[in-house]
Order: structure tokens, then sequence, then C-alpha cells
């Protein structure tokens, strides 16, 4: 059977789902046995090819993460979402309550350790989206593991799901949000 | 009530009439999820968690307002139900920011359960994110809203459970928010900082600043005891990791005395004074060094057996605060009273204790009654409360919240007779101001007007202390005690239309030492006792947590003041056990002329540490399991919460292992 293609991005998060999902541990072994990875920042492959399952972790905060998502969405069957930035925006979104220009002054000229601060705004930057919003705002979203980060154990179990076919969703006594 | 019969969920459940849905469901082990519903408030539909299909009725109800009634046929879960409670769950996460992972809530926040339990890994709605300000002024408090769900718990808890009512809902619609009075910092509002409200909210909206981020409650260890620090006798529950104190809760808010006051709740956990952590002895250069806690023992040992010897048994007197526990009390009255052998054994609040009994004596003595204390649970029985010269909502704030709430919820009259202070102010119905040092004046005036209105009805009692007030006038008695007329007349209407009042006091009678005081306080109870039977309902607010206990096992000298004794050369001995009283025991020692030999057991470097001859180190009441009792004369036993510092062991081990060695060293002098 051929192997199921699995890609996956990080965007405003912190690469702990991607960590967590390494503590899955001697079982990564038994997965790459049915799984191929393509374009993740485990292989460093940066071109989006077609894949069945496309995972996402973190929220979408700038312009160059709305797109990354918009064409791992196009390219792949079912995407899941990781982490509670990914499901609900999480730690990044605290921004969200905030003025976009407001949190720029903040970070870059107001900063206690700042002195004559600038806000860098060169054309290759992306620009921030006005909220950090979860996943499911931006583009459709077949199946959440929410957990900050999701445990390895949960990561792995909803892994399994798909490979046997089916599209996870996660009992209660799974859930997490911290 | 009636039995009612429902079937929920297609069986026949029995109810009572005047149950709501929810509490039939509660009843009978049916689950409802919730989340502004609170065992003890009343219930408002606010959160629409516990909606329930009713026959006949066109859309889901609010099980918590829905009145049950016998035949209802109630549906509490189905895929409809379920589907809408998710919605709600997703409604309320969008509303303002409820993302988990930086909540101080996490691990215990009742709308992350529900949400774990609906499966709500994911929201459709867009999020609304309105920056709200977070309100941190309070001593102990924050309240953040930007996690308020607006359940409206934290608001009736300070309303119906506290009788403060200082939070309720400020502004309209989406801008909706909790504010303390009219919209002001909590810090500088009514608030007592009970810290009920904290206890009552579901989410991370309302958290204690010294217990935030310390240890999730799966992390702690639960332990449950009892608060010895006013004499009021909360149960409390606390979480402790690593032995350290995390959080205290009181184990039903909804109970009596349940709310508990910020002494308890929050101070607790910001460990307080500086500790004596070793035993320490005035070496011949006269400064206080460190010693091991058995060198230190012995030379106690030593020197009071030696000043017996030389002086006599009543050479050495020992004084206690009674803030100490029943077992240390105890230990310290074997110690002195019998090891010892000296008749110089009292509290620091003795004076007190012998103002009471003698002025309640005197009350018997003439009037013919028993004058016993009432029971807190009194003032939620009253329909008029009186409270003199005390700030019962300072000094003993779950007194202060029944007064409150007596008068909020059974609209029970307030008269408040203090020169100065009034904590009351929205709740009083006649504030009495006499001058200074003029409240008895102002008392045998009122009791005087009332026994005059009612001479033609007087019982036994009050006819006696009718005749012991002839000779006072009136009316001469309030101008001298600077009383209007009117308020006179006010007060007398009040106390002689009520059928049950409860008279509470507190320092500002205490503190004149005038046992007429009690007296004219007790004869005028008696006469408002109209349906009491005759007895005079008061409660006094005693100074130190333990005092009932101290007086009652005549720890404190009924017969004279050992402080005053001290004052005479004959004194050559003292032995302090302060324990963790933060009382300023100075002025006390500065008393004894032909003081050679002072022993200080305390637990924190107070000014009295640097007087002592000898200090010995005593736990705080977190440390230990010992018993107390309550102002009103209840058993309590509290339980060790956390361990002591290394080397410091229960104040009656202390106090035996001394009075061992006196009577050891005794008896060897006695062989040779």
């Amino acid at each position: 059977m051929a192997k199921v293609k699995v890609a996956t991005i990080w965007l405003e998060g912190c690469a702990g789902c991607h960590m967590s999902f390494l503590d899955i541990d001697e079982a990564i072994i038994e997965l790459t046995n049915a799984v191929e990875f393509s374009r993740s920042p485990i292989t460093d492959i940066k071109e989006f090819l077609p894949v069945d399952v496309g995972i996402v972790e973190g929220g979408v905060g700038n312009t160059e993460q709305e797109e990354a998502l918009k064409e791992l969405r196009a390219n792949c069957r079912i995407l899941m979402a990781w982490g509670d930035c990914a499901c609900f925006g999480g730690i990044g979104a605290m921004r969200s309550s905030f003025d976009r220009e407001e949190v720029l002054r903040r970070a870059y000229i107001e900063t206690e350790s700042t002195q004559d601060g600038k806000i860098p705004r060169p054309p290759a930057v992306p620009a921030l989206l006005d909220k950090v919003k979860p996943v499911n705002h931006v583009v459709k979203v077949d199946c959440y593991v929410p957990g900050c980060p999701p445990e390895a154990q949960v990561i792995l179990y909803a892994l399994k799901e798909l490979l046997a076919g089916r599209v996870p969703v996660l009992p209660s006594e799974m859930m997490r949000f911290d | 009530m009636t039995e009612i019969t429902l079937t929920i969920d297609g069986k026949q459940v029995k109810g009572r009439d005047g149950n709501t849905v929810l509490e039939v469901c509660e009843a009978n082990g049916i689950y409802v999820p919730t989340l502004c519903h609170l065992r003890g408030l009343s219930d408002v539909g606010a959160c629409r968690m516990c909606v329930v299909e009713i026959e006949r009725e066109r859309r889901p109800v609010p099980a918590c307002t829905y009145p049950a009634r016998d035949g209802l046929v109630v549906t509490t879960h189905n895929e409809k139900l379920e589907k809408y409670r998710r919605q709600v769950l997703e409604l309320m996460f969008t509303e303002r920011n409820h993302l988990c992972p930086q909540c101080v809530a996490t691990g215990d926040c009742e709308l992350q359960k529900l949400a774990y339990k609906y499966q709500m890994d994911h929201v459709r709605y867009p999020y609304s994110w309105p920056a709200l300000p977070l309100d941190s002024v309070n001593d102990y408090l924050v309240i953040d809203h930007n996690r308020c769900i607006l359940c409206g718990r934290c608001i009736r808890t300070c309303d119906e459970i506290v009788g403060l009512h200082t939070l309720d809902f400020g502004y309209r619609g989406w801008k909706d928010r909790v504010v303390a009075d009219l919209n002001q910092p909590l810090g500088t509002s009514s608030c007592i900082s009970c810290g009920a409200c904290f206890q009552a909210c579901p989410t991370g909206a309302i958290f204690s600043k010294n217990g935030a981020y310390k240890g999730k409650p799966e992390e702690c260890q639960k332990v449950s005891s009892v608060c010895p620090l006013c004499g009021i006798g909360c149960k409390i529950q606390a979480l402790t990791k690593e032995n350290r104190l995390i959080r205290i809760d009181s184990p039903d808010l909804a109970a009596e005395r349940g709310i508990l006051c910020n002494r308890v709740r929050f101070a607790p956990l910001y460990g307080g004074d500086e500790r004596v952590r070793t035993a320490m002895v005035r070496n011949d250069a006269g400064r206080l060094q460190a010693r091991p806690l058995s060198e230190a023992m012995s030379t106690v040992a030593r020197k009071l057996a030696d000043l017996k010897r030389r002086y006599g048994s009543n050479s050495i007197a020992g004084v206690a605060s009674s803030q100490c526990s029943n077992q240390s009390l105890q230990a310290f009255r074997e110690l002195i009273r019998e090891t010892i052998g000296s008749e110089l054994l009292d509290t620091l609040d003795g004076d007190i204790y012998r103002t009471i009994i003698k002025g309640t004596q005197d009350f018997q003595a003439k009037v013919g009654l028993t004058a016993q204390e009432a029971s807190l649970e009194e003032i939620l029985k009253a329909d008029c409360i009186v409270v003199l010269g005390a700030n019962p909502l300072a000094t003993h704030p779950v007194a202060g919240s029944y007064v409150a709430r007596a008068v909020r919820h059974n609209k029970a009259k307030l008269i408040v007779v203090d020169p100065l202070q009034n904590t009351f102010p929205y709740h009083t119905t006649l504030w009495l101001k006499p001058k200074r040092n003029k409240e008895l004046v102002a008392l045998n005036a009122i009791c005087k007007a009332i026994v005059d209105r009612h001479a033609d009805k007087q019982s036994v009692s009050t006819k006696a202390i009718a005749a012991s007030l002839v000779g006072i006038d009136a009316k001469r008695g309030s101008r001298e005690a600077s009383i209007a007329s009117d308020d006179l007349a006010k007060a007398v209407e009040l106390l002689s239309t009520v059928n049950c009042s409860v008279f509470i006091y507190g320092d500002g009678v205490l503190r004149y030492k005038d046992p007429a005081l009690i007296t004219s306080l007790l004869n005028l109870a008696t006469v408002c006792s109209n349906k009491s039977k005759g007895r005079p309902q008061v409660i006094c607010l005693k100074p130190r947590g333990n005092s009932r206990a101290a007086w009652d096992m005549g720890i404190a000298s009924s017969s004279q003041s050992v402080v005053r004794s001290l004052g005479s050369n004959s004194v050559r001995g003292l032995y302090m056990l302060l324990a963790d009283d933060d009382v300023d025991a100075v002025k006390f020692i500065t008393l004894g002329k032909g003081l050679e030999f002072v022993v200080i057991q305390c637990s924190y470097r107070s000014r009295a540490v640097t007087k002592a001859s000898v200090v010995l180190p005593s736990p705080i009441w977190t440390e230990t399991s010992e018993e107390y009792t309550t102002l009103d004369g209840l058993a309590r036993s509290a339980s060790q919460l956390v361990r002591p510092p290394e080397g410091i062991q229960a104040d009656s081990e202390t106090l035996r292992e001394v009075s061992k060695q006196i009577k050891k060293l005794e008896s060897s002098t006695r062989r040779r």
C-alpha cells in the first residue's frame, strides 16, 4: 500500500506542537512505515506538493501565514489543526484585544529597554493581520487536536485514527486546552 | 410542601412543590450542566447551559428557573440540547478572552470543564476581542473582566450570602460588566475582601494575587481545618503544595459561617512578619544568641526553679495571649499553677474578662436572670440588631456579614451606637453618637425611657431593672450624652416595637473596662427582649480568637490583674506565651520593675523579643493540629496545614518539657 503523504506547517505558534509530536518517541518508526513526510519543518522541504493530510500548528497572524495556509489547504485532502493556537488563536491571539499599530508601537518603540526605536516596515516583512485568527476562520478544517501543546499520545491517537480511515474527534478525556 | 411526580428522561422521579426542575434533577442524581447556578444562591437562568426540553413548551427552557410541577415530562439530554449547549459554550468563548493557556484558572475552571465535556475543539463564531480593563487595586483580589462570562455568581454571592451587595452589573448589553459600588476600583469600594466572590467565580475572572499560578488543585493536597483567628470558628479547606499554602476556601459558601474573611482566606498565603526560627538566650554580653531549643529550655527551667527557690512561687508570673490554642493554654496553666505553684496566671485580655464577669454578676444579682451569650446565628433570626462600640466587618467580618444579611434580607432594623465609626452606612436604621465616655449615660437613658414607656406592663426582671434606674432621667441623660431627643425617641420606638433583638458589642465598649457599662447593656438587652423569652441576647466580640476558652479555662485571673502586679518588686520572673499573636507585649514587660528573667515564647520577631532573657520559638496556627473554642462557645478542632520550620515544636510540648525539667531539678535538690 502506498504511504500516506503528510505535510505540516507552523504559523503563529512556538513549535511546541511539533516538539510534542516528536515526543511520540519510538512510535515514530512505526508511523514512518505508513507515512511519508512532504513539506514540513522536520523534513525542511519548502514547496507545497499534493498530500493526503495537511497539519497546521499556530494561528494566522500575518499575510505570509495566511497565504501558506491557503496553499496547504489547496494541496491536501484532510486538514488537521494542532494545538490551541491553530484551534482557538492561542498565545498569539493575546494581541488581538489591541490595535495592530498599538502592538507594533509597544514592541518596537515603547519597550522599556528600547532607545530611538522604529517600526520596521521593509516590503519583505509580511504585514500583520488585524487580529490573530484560528485556522478554521481562514480555511475549512477537518479535525482538531487542541492542547498547549497537545500531548504526544493525543497527537498519535489522532494520526492513528486518520490512518484507520476515520476523521478523529477527541474524546472528552483527551481534551486539554493547556 | 407536597410531593410531586415528574417524568425526567423517561424515569418517574419525585420532587417537592416549589422546587425548580434543576433541583428535582439534582435531588435524583440526574446530571444537568450548569454555570451560573451555585448552590445557596437564587437562580437567574443567565448562562443557558441547563436548558431542557419540557413537553408542551415551544422551546428549550433553563431548568434552574423553571418551576417543577406535578406531571411535567422533561428531557435533559438529546442531540438538539447538546448542540445548543455546545453553541452556548462557543458563544461564551468568543465573547471575551477565554484562551486557556495563559489563564490563572486553567485546570480549575468550570467553563473549561464544560468545553471538554462537550468536545468543543474549535469555535465557529468570530471573536469579539473587547479590550476590557483589569482591576488590581484590591490588596488580595484581581478582577479581569476579559475572563468574565457574566454569570453573576459573584454578584449574587456578595448580595445574598455576604449581605454587602458591593458588586453588581454595570453598563448594558455587550458592554455589561461586574462593577463595585458605583463603578469604583474594588480596592476603594465598600468591599471587605472576604473573597467569597473569588470562590464563587467559575472562571479566572476573579483571582487571588498570591495564589495565582502557584499550583492547580490536581497538584495540591487538600486539608480541612478551622480558622482560630477571631473566634467565629469558620471551617476552611486548604490547598497546599510542597509545604506551601496555595489557596484557602470555605468548604461551603452557603453554610453557616461559610464566607470566610481575608485574614484566613488570603493573609496566610503571604507568610507574614519575620519569624522566630530558633531559640535564643541572652549571653553574658547582653546579646540574644541563637541556641538549640533543648539548651534554651534547660536554661528556662533552671532559672525559674532558681527564682522559685530563692523568692517563692509567687515571684514568677505567667501571662498568655488568648490567641493560643486550648492545648497550649492548658500546658501553660500546668506549668505556672502546678509546677511553679504561682497564683500569678493571667491572659493579656484578663482585664476585659474581669470587666465582663463583674458586670454580668452585678446584672444577675440585681435582675435575677442568667446572662448567657447568644449564638452568632441569632443575628439571622433577629428583627433588630444593636451594634455597640464594635466594627464587626473589620474585626469579625463573618459576624458583620450576618448583620448585613439580616438587614438586607430579613428586613431587620440596625441601630449603631458608636461615637465615631459606623461600618454599616448603607444598612443602618439609626446611628446614635453618644459623646465619648458618655456611653453609659446614653444606655441608661434609653433603657429608662423604654422602662417608663411600658411602666404598666412590666415583667419581674424589668421591674428589677426599673428599680435600679430610679433617679435617672431619660431626657437629662440623653442631653448629657449629646443624643438628640428625636434620636432618643426613635431608638425607644424601634426597641420597644421589635420582637427579637440581638446586641453586639466589642472593643469600643470593652476598652473602658467599666463593669457598669456591661450591666447597663445587659439591662437594655433585657428590656428589649420582648419575645426572646425575656432573656437578653448579647454577643461579645472578644478581643482574641480563643478568648472564650482562655476565660472559661480559668487562665485569665478572675480576681486580680497580674499585669498590674508586675509593678510591684516582688515579681522576679515573667513567662509570656504569645505564640502567633501580633500583640505589642513590650508595654507589659516594661511595667515589671523587679524583673530579672523574662521568657517569651512566640512566633514572630516582635519588639517584645528584644526585652527577653530567653526566646522560645512557637509555631503559627497553620502549623499545628489543636483545639479552640469559638466566641459563642463551640468546640473547634484545627488540623495542621503546613509543617512548621525545622526545629519548631508545638507550644504545649515546649511548655511540658520546661515543666518536666523544673520538677526534675526540684526533686534532685530535695534529694541532696
